[in-house]
């Protein structure tokens, strides 16, 4: 499976959603915006699955944490900083 | 035993120790009668802001009968009944109440359970009711300091069973769960006797705290008085009760964008959308946007996650941990939780 699809089954469990309707949203969507609505709480679980699951961490290398602007930015950056 | 210990409840054994008879030698039909002295104690604890609970190493039925006797019923929570060791119980007192092993004291008759919680639970602090008595009015069990938040701890965990309960025979989705929560955030500038509240949120709080640095009494009073700080205070109610005070920000007014040099927030509302709500406010108010300071650790990474929600990102890096975040004037906020009712009250 993609980095891609993983990153998004991610986030599906993150925000409690059906994980067909995070598969079809555009790359470019806003992990903050409407559609996925994520929250604080939701976005810190995130990023410790993503830490858990590719051995990245989002945290720790992003100050700005940039990498959760969009679903694209943060599959992205994990293809980027995978080891 | 370490100095800095404090005590959160007390979970108490029952035959020998509540009471001085063993209680499935009864009728069946009613507990035997606990001791005065017991029950006090108890009470004395409890307006401390220290919960009681039991560990009693007897039938599990035994639990419907202590449930039906409002004198026991309304002092114990989280009671534990059955033939398992002590140790586990404690555990599971503490996993239920939300709190470390190392915030218990324990109090049995029988040296044999003393010393089997001290061998397999060595965070908790094991006493005899003898101790217990002798120690009543000395840390930790006596906490140094004394604020109406602390003091109000066992009615909060009434409250939030009742929440708790609410929450899981609720049929409709998350938010509308919170919506029927009816919460109001009642936000004012502090007062001087909200000094020792403060000081405890300020070294309590890690998850939502952005710096985890912590003012000294004086330096939080100087900042009271000064026209050049800005020291907001938050109160969170809802329909089960109160939170108590459970914000607060140590802000520096400036020409420019006003400076958060902390941020902090109970975790007892973290999922509430309450840090939202609570920043969303600070903006509005600074009227200039806003920067914080901000030192990651392993434990705030929600409250960063939060800050770049609202669009801030480093303008600014003091030192290789901390960081000013902000964000460019006009940057819209996010959404308000629409389940949320921030009041302005007078300070």
């Amino acid at each position: 499976m993609s980095t891609d699809a993983v990153v998004r089954e991610l986030i599906a469990e993150a925000i409690g959603q059906d994980e067909a309707v995070v598969a079809a949203l555009p790359g470019d969507t806003r992990l903050f915006g409407p559609e996925v609505g994520l929250s604080s709480l939701a976005g810190a679980r995130l990023l410790d699955s993503v830490r858990e699951r590719f051995g990245v961490d989002v945290a720790a290398e992003d100050l700005n944490l940039d990498a959760l602007e969009s679903i694209a930015s943060l599959s992205g950056f994990v293809d980027q900083h995978q080891r | 035993m370490s100095s800095g210990r404090s005590v959160k409840c007390v979970v108490w054994d029952l035959d020998g120790t509540v009471w001085d008879e063993v209680a499935i030698e009864g009728d069946g039909q009613s507990l035997p009668t606990p001791r005065p002295d017991v029950l006090r104690a108890i009470d004395v604890l409890a307006e401390r802001g220290i919960l009681s609970s039991v560990a009693s190493r007897t039938d599990p039925s035994l639990l419907a009968l202590l449930k039906s006797t409002p004198e026991l019923a309304e002092r114990f929570v989280a009671p534990q009944l059955g033939w398992g060791d002590k140790s586990d119980s404690l555990r599971r007192i503490a996993a239920e109440l939300g709190i470390g092993l190392d915030t218990l004291a324990f109090v049995d008759d029988t040296a044999f359970e003393r010393a089997e919680v001290a061998a397999r639970a060595p965070e908790v602090l094991v006493l005899s009711p003898e101790e217990l008595a002798a120690r009543l009015d000395e840390p930790p069990l006596l906490p140094p300091v004394l604020t109406d938040d602390s003091r109000a701890r066992v009615r909060r965990y009434r409250e939030d069973s009742d929440r708790k309960a609410a929450a899981a025979s609720f049929g409709g989705s998350r938010e509308d769960f919170l919506r029927d929560c009816d919460m109001r955030l009642a936000v004012r500038e502090a007062r001087p006797s909200d000094l020792d509240r403060l000081l405890e949120l300020a070294t309590r709080t890690h998850r939502l705290n952005s710096t985890g640095e912590v003012p000294s009494a004086e330096e939080l009073r100087s900042m009271l008085a000064s026209p050049e700080w800005f020291v907001p205070v938050a109160r969170l109610t809802d329909r089960f009760g109160s939170y108590g005070m459970i914000g607060a920000a140590l802000v520096e007014r400036r020409d420019a964008a006003w400076r958060v040099h902390l941020l902090a927030l109970s975790c007892r509302v973290a999922g509430r959308g309450v840090a939202l709500a609570f920043l969303r406010w600070l903006m509005e108010r600074s009227g200039a946007g806003i920067e914080v300071l901000m030192r990651p650790t392993s434990a705030n990474l929600e409250l960063r996650v939060l800050f770049r929600q609202c669009g801030m990102r480093v303008v600014e890096q003091p030192a290789h941990d901390l960081a000013v975040l902000g964000a460019p004037a006009g940057t819209p906020p996010p959404d308000a939780p629409a389940w949320l009712t921030i009041v302005e009250e007078d300070s």
